[in-house]
């Protein structure tokens, strides 16, 4: 490895990335872009679920537990039923999603050792907001048993997330799930472009050797996209409210390490294509599609089938996402992040090497 | 057609020589899949000769290229450069030669100076000694004026000469050029063969592809690659001699007749259309058989030997051309309307401006219906507005144009369905079969559904590829590719067809045909108006218009043009012509500025 070779590839790639404008969008914009589309999408509250009730009881007890459904953020009381037969019709087009049926001589029952006994009613279609409206709607009943109908006030405490907002939880996982889409995509265009063009044909006959070659691409762009790590991390912390209660120091080596990884994906990618739709295509469905899925970033790992959760182990998002969150929601230290990002440091040299190996100074 | 010939190539023993020259190749194949691009190829370039390898597209060219620059290994066989192995000491190779790819190989936000510092850099020239070379290059190429300007923002014939400049960089002793001259003006083309003869007189060897034979005579020798295998090494001037005695020239009122009569008879090898005569080649040295020199003296014929060219000897060694019967005549299908004069083009001052840049700068023409009108002009010089103008895809500033009478500027519309348009890159539907790329520009230009159907019939007929009808386009070669988008552009029967650069890197055989068929459409009236830099497409015109700068600088027969310029100037082909026409063009601009 000659360093200046190395500097020569390092220097026309950095004019190239300036002067683009199109890979400058792809860098900074975009990104951005997704950010905010996603952080403000993404949504897994459950609030102001729509109510009918039917009061079989009509007595102040009934009264008072009906109050505490409205009252609460989660329910909004949009219907009363006169029959159980309204109810079916009211679900049906979707007036209402959670029913909650209070039978005759409700009152009599409050108070005693048995929970009193109401119905609960839900459109399951969605499963997840269904399981957690029902929840909701358990823990109202089962706090319900004072015989002065007063509310048992249970003091719950939230760790890390304590307003327990879920734009927290999506914006600090999705900076996992933008570094695998950008960066290898910004990447693997940079050189098949090359191919498309011939370019590549005259670094071919030239000197350069293949190390050379992909380090002097691998550096301007890591560079690149660590700046835009950089820019979306703070704009969590300034415009989403991410609160920050671990290390800058220990996150960027983490993000570093990651940033390094994805590109050296794109490397990996661009050393096996020639046309650069395949390589968009390509990269869109090893990097982004997975990272989105089996990275934990909204949809948990461990409620995955086991074999699916062995799967995720080879898409690196899954260790950002936990070294993130642990290091930005939690705090967590140098300890805790040793094994994901032992991972991700391995990870990213293997791919670095097998497109060093793959890599060949000939056109077939 | 006999497609024996009786000149052997390898019985002339100039395929088995010396085995010492800076590029050896023995029994060098290459193949991707099943597909066979190299067969044998054994050549040993000498030091310090420029040697060209010609061939159309599709003979191989680029891969050997690519082997000779260890960046593609042969599948077997073996190739040596300067004494390394291709494939063992490929690194060294790459380090000492310079190469240069067929397309524009440039980094098109860099500047001048950036692309060559790059250049430069990966092969670790010093500093002092970049700044002297790049200094005596670029003013060499004359690009030393615009060192910062981005090399996207270059003429092709400046990247051209750019793209050489980066790899004279480091002075290397080989020098591999692939299609140094694609897309580049006569003009360019001129000053990169200067640079090229500099470099040779310092004692480097090149290697030089081409398609064009106008291009392969500048070189010291040659090799004829014909799909996949060399056929003939030798000098220009040998080869041009070992096809003496072979080549005549027919001048006659019916030349369908002649060339039915040729196809008929045994002896001919190929039949090739000009402007104002036919050539042809016989088996025969020296001699026509009786029986055809009667044929061919009818209608008035005159019959004279010829000196042949490269493309004779090309067309010769290759086996000849695999000629067909005369092309039919349209079948007169029924458009709405006819024009009322035919396909007559005529423009008075025609004038088209982009702001203060003028693109077309009063240009008059008069071309009557049924001629062949060549249009020459560099990059830029205004020839692509001109059509897009009669076209009536571009609003006229100043002046008008008519198309058989019918005016432009006002009634464009009703010209659409007469006009016929072959693009360089010919704008055909790759995922769809030869019959469906027809049947859907026949539907474009609302033929009934029976002339649709005459109309392919006759097209399919005319261009030869009934035997392809049901092919994919992607998978056709250049060759074919380019009649279909032929077909596609007359089947309509066009009073104009506009054709941009039709002929380029296509086989002297298929050239031939091609041009065979244009002169049948000329002899029904169609006005065939042709747009090239490339000198060799310019015989086949009855007249030639010159483009420069947007004006139009001389118009006429080609021998008349050569014969038009001053006593002192010498011009033996038309590119000499052309060139020289811009120079006094060049004078007179600089006279009217300075005074």
């Amino acid at each position: 490895m000659k360093l200046h070779r190395l500097f020569a590839v390092m220097r026309k790639e950095s004019r190239e990335i300036i002067r683009d404008r199109i890979t400058l969008s792809t860098a900074f914009l975009f990104p951005v872009m997704m950010l905010f589309m996603f952080g403000y999408a993404i949504s897994l509250e459950v609030e102001d679920v729509k109510l009918g009730v039917l009061d079989q009881d009509q007595t102040p007890s009934s009264a008072a537990l009906v109050d505490a459904f409205a009252e609460s953020r989660y329910f909004k009381l949009v219907r009363r039923y006169n029959s159980e037969l309204e109810i079916r019709d009211s679900m049906e087009i979707s007036e209402v999603k959670l029913a909650l049926v209070i039978p005759p001589g409700f009152n009599a029952l409050v108070g005693r050792d048995n929970l009193p006994e109401v119905q609960l009613l839900i459109d399951g279609t969605y499963s997840a907001t269904a399981l957690v409206a029902l929840n909701y709607g358990m823990s109202i009943v089962s706090r319900f048993k004072d015989r002065d109908n007063k509310l048992i006030d249970i003091q719950t405490r939230i760790w890390y997330n304590p307003s327990l907002q879920s734009v927290i939880y999506v914006v600090s996982g999705l900076y996992a799930v933008i570094i695998a889409a950008f960066p290898p995509l910004l990447t693997t265009l940079a050189i098949v472009r090359e191919k498309e063009s011939g370019s590549i044909q005259q670094i071919y006959a030239s000197p350069l050797t293949v190390p050379e070659f992909l380090l002097g691409k691998l550096i301007p762009y890591g560079f690149i996209s660590s700046l835009q790590l950089a820019s979306i991390v703070a704009l969590g912390y300034y415009w989403f409210g991410v609160p920050f209660n671990g290390s800058l120091g220990y996150l960027a080596i983490a993000g570093l390490i990651y940033v390094f990884c994805n590109v050296g994906i794109g490397l990996l990618i661009s050393t096996i294509t020639d046309s650069q739709l395949l390589a968009v295509l390509l990269a869109l469905v090893v990097t982004m599609m997975p990272s989105m899925l089996f990275s934990g970033f909204v949809f948990p790992i461990y409620a995955m089938a086991e074999p699916v959760q062995l799967y995720t182990h080879i898409f690196p998002a899954r260790y950002f996402v936990d070294a993130s969150r642990g290091i930005i929601l939690k705090g967590a230290g140098l300890n805790e992040m040793l094994q994901p990002l032992g991972l991700l440091l391995g990870y990213t040299l293997v791919v670095f090497f097998s497109a060093v190996a793959i890599f060949k100074k000939k056109v077939a | 057609m006999n497609s024996s010939v009786d000149i052997n190539p390898r019985a002339s023993g100039t395929l088995s020589e010396d085995t010492r020259g800076v590029i050896v190749t023995k029994d060098l194949c290459r193949a991707y899949g099943d597909k066979v691009v190299l067969r044998n190829v054994n050549l040993s370039i000498r030091d310090s000769e420029i040697f060209g390898l010609l061939g159309p597209d599709g003979a191989g060219k680029t891969t050997l290229m690519q082997v000779m620059a260890a960046i593609l290994d042969p599948t077997e066989g073996t190739c040596t450069v300067m004494n390394h192995d291709s494939v063992k000491d490929a690194y060294w190779i790459n380090s000492h030669i310079g190469y240069m790819f067929q397309g524009f190989a440039l980094y098109d936000k860099l500047s001048i100076e950036e692309n060559m510092k790059f250049s430069a850099d990966i092969r670790g020239l010093p500093k002092d000694l970049f700044e002297s070379r790049q200094e005596r290059l670029l003013k060499m190429a004359g690009l030393y004026k615009f060192l910062s300007r981005p090399a996207g923002n270059l003429s092709g014939g400046m990247r051209k000469k750019l793209s050489l400049c980066t790899n004279l960089i480091h002075e290397p002793r080989l020098l591999l050029l692939d299609e140094l001259s694609l897309g580049v003006d006569p003009a360019s083309r001129k000053e990169l063969w200067d640079m090229l003869h500099e470099s040779r007189d310092d004692g480097v060897t090149v290697v030089i592809s081409t398609p064009y034979m106008d291009e392969a005579e500048h070189c010291d020798r040659l090799a004829f690659l014909h799909e996949g295998e060399v056929i003939a090494v030798d000098s220009p001037s040998n080869l041009h001699t070992r096809c003496a005695g072979h080549v005549y020239e027919l001048s006659t009122d019916d030349r369908g007749a002649a060339h039915n009569a040729l196809v008929a008879h045994k002896d001919a090898l190929s039949i090739r259309h000009l402007a104002e005569s036919v050539h042809f080649q016989l088996l025969t040295e020296n001699f026509i058989a009786a029986d055809l020199e009667a044929e061919l003296k009818k209608n008035n014929g005159v019959i004279k030997a010829m000196e042949p060219s490269l493309d004779d000897a090309y067309t010769m060694l290759s086996g000849g051309e695999k000629s067909t019967a005369y092309a039919e005549r349209p079948p007169k299908i029924h458009l709405p309307e006819r024009l009322p004069e035919g396909g007559r083009i005529l423009t008075e001052g025609l004038t088209i401006r982009f702001g203060d840049f003028v693109a077309n700068d009063h240009v008059s023409l008069d071309i009557p219906p049924g001629e062949v009108f060549g249009f020459l002009g560099a990059n830029g010089a205004g020839k692509t507005t001109f059509i897009r103008t009669l076209c009536g895809l571009q609003p006229i500033t100043e002046g008008n144009a008519w198309i058989g009478g019918v005016s432009v500027r006002d009634e464009h519309r009703r010209l659409s369905d007469h006009i016929g348009y072959m693009s360089q890159r010919f704008s055909l539907y790759p995922d769809l079969t030869v019959a469906e790329n027809l049947s859907f520009f026949g539907g474009i230009y609302g033929l009934s559904r029976s002339d649709r159907k005459k109309a392919i019939e006759w097209a399919v007929s005319v261009t030869d590829l009934g035997d392809v009808k049901d092919n994919l386009v992607a998978d056709m070669s250049g060759a074919l590719s380019q009649r279909l988008a032929l077909a596609c552009a007359i089947m309509h029967e066009p009073a104009v067809v506009f054709l941009d650069e039709p002929t380029s890197g296509v086989s002297p055989a298929a050239r031939y045909k091609f041009w065979q068929l244009i002169q049948t459409l000329a002899e029904v009236g169609t006005t065939i108006f042709v747009t090239t830099h490339y000198m060799e497409e310019a015989n086949y015109c009855h007249r030639l218009g010159m483009m420069h700068q947007g004006r139009l600088i001389g118009v006429g027969q080609a021998d008349q043009l050569i014969s038009d310029l001053p006593p002192e100037i010498e011009a033996e082909t038309i590119e000499d012509m052309f060139l020289a026409y811009i120079k006094i063009e060049d004078a007179r601009l600089e006279a009217e500025q300075a005074s």
